[in-house]
């Protein structure tokens, strides 16, 4: 009986607890690529992550104290066409609060603390093969969070697979000497994830009052 | 100073209005993130319509938004499909009409809810001052095999306190990825979810003098 009422009120503080109803996390990105020369190349991407207000856990981010950048490197074009076919790529969400992101100086967007560190890989639809005037384009893949000092603010479930989503521009006004592509998109969970704060003892007799 | 020197000197300055060289584009830009539900029958059907509500994540310094303190939340609404192409797997969408209303609201109430329009949406999108409305002069839509996609489109700028202020005679390009499976991050009743950045580019015009007005002012 008193496993049947515990169990009844784990289920109600799910709902009732601050935190249990929330937006979810995803990170927004905005930022610029270097294309590889062929299969077999790699594709490097320096993306500033915007802040979408409010934090979220279970990883919110410090935007009154911190930059946050998004960097891609050695994302393996395995093989061309429509699409193109990238893998075995490292994505990392790196938190700075010394130099300013800058696109002169790459280094200012990996000078941080690796909060999350992935592997990354997708696949993306360039329309200039269909249309060769069209300087746009769109990908979607796939991130594992493997590591960085933030891992496991996520639990081990909610830690894979997350979507990866980019329109990608080699026409814009927006883009930076040097880079051959704006990349814009988001990379973000499939599924719900819920914060890892746990319950104390009291707090549940509490609610049972 | 005699007569002839200034309209020598009246001349010379004309042929240089004349012939300055425009200064260079800014481009500013807003990048957002939201939700969209299309109306009136089968997804991209000849006259299918598409709407979408977000918000700003970023907004370029020059229009001194603070997001921290306000949103910047996005209505489109209008467009209508006029016509699909099959580019061999990718669809090719073209839609007609269609308007973008920015809203600028300290309440930052914006709530997307689910089963749109609902009481929410777009309505907690379409409060607050009018910052930019838009008419789209062209919008295209591709969708890949994948089932997601992007678009891109332009729009005359026709209201709003950004075009008042900082934002005479720009050019409004509105562009950005969506995809339809992204599991619970899309509300129930969204068909997509969006990505984008909104592009304004503030090419200064310069005034140029022409030769009519030059003859009259050396006649004079």
């Amino acid at each position: 009986m008193k496993a049947r009422i515990l169990f009844l009120a784990i289920v109600m503080l799910t709902f009732l607890l601050p935190g249990a109803v929330m937006a979810q996390q995803f990170f927004d990105y905005f930022g610029m690529t270097l294309l590889p020369n062929g299969v077999g190349d790699s594709l490097t991407m320096y993306a500033e992550v915007r802040d979408p207000a409010p934090a979220v856990a279970p990883l919110p981010l410090d935007y009154d104290n911190y930059q946050y950048t998004l960097v891609i490197t050695d994302l393996e074009l395995v093989a061309d066409g429509f699409p193109e076919i990238y893998a075995n790529g490292t994505i990392t969400l790196y938190e700075d609060n010394g130099t300013t992101a800058d696109y002169a100086s790459p280094a200012t967007f990996t000078d941080g603390t690796a909060i999350l560190v992935g592997a990354v890989s997708m696949e993306v639809y360039h329309l200039s093969n269909v249309i060769p005037t069209n300087t746009t384009g769109n990908g979607t893949g796939t991130v594992d969070w493997i590591g960085g000092t933030n891992l496991n603010d996520f639990a081990p479930e909610d830690q894979l697979g997350w979507t990866f989503l980019v329109a990608t521009n080699s026409g814009s006004g927006l883009l930076e000497p040097g880079y051959d592509e704006v990349w814009d998109g988001k990379v973000e969970p499939q599924d719900i994830i819920v914060s890892t704060d746990r319950v104390t003892w009291d707090k549940l007799k509490a609610y049972l009052k | 100073m005699t007569k002839s020197f200034m309209k020598a000197l009246v001349l010379a300055a004309s042929l240089v209005a004349l012939f300055a060289v425009p200064a260079a584009a800014q481009i500013h830009s807003i990048d957002y993130v939201g939700y969209g539900w299309t109306t009136g029958g089968p997804t991209k059907a000849i006259g299918d319509g598409f709407d979408f509500v977000g918000v700003a994540d970023y907004v370029d310094p020059v229009f001194g938004v603070n997001l921290a303190a306000e949103e910047l939340t996005f209505h489109v609404y209008g467009l209508l499909v006029v016509s699909e192409v099959d580019l061999g797997g990718t669809l090719m969408v073209t839609y007609s009409g269609g308007y973008m209303e920015i809203y600028q609201d300290g309440a930052m109430n914006a709530d997307w809810g689910i089963n749109p329009p609902n009481l929410t949406a777009p309505a907690t999108f379409a409060d607050g001052s009018l910052f930019f409305a838009g008419e789209f002069t062209d919008m295209t839509m591709f969708v890949f095999p994948s089932g997601g996609g992007n678009f891109e489109g332009n729009l005359n700028g026709i209201a709003g306190t950004m075009i008042d202020g900082s934002c005479t005679g720009c050019v409004y390009t509105w562009g950005g990825a969506f995809s339809t499976d992204a599991g619970a991050q899309i509300p129930e009743g969204y068909g997509l979810q969006v990505d984008g950045v909104l592009e304004i580019d503030a090419a200064v015009s310069v005034d140029q003098a022409a030769w009519g007005s030059v003859k009259a002012l050396y006649n004079n």
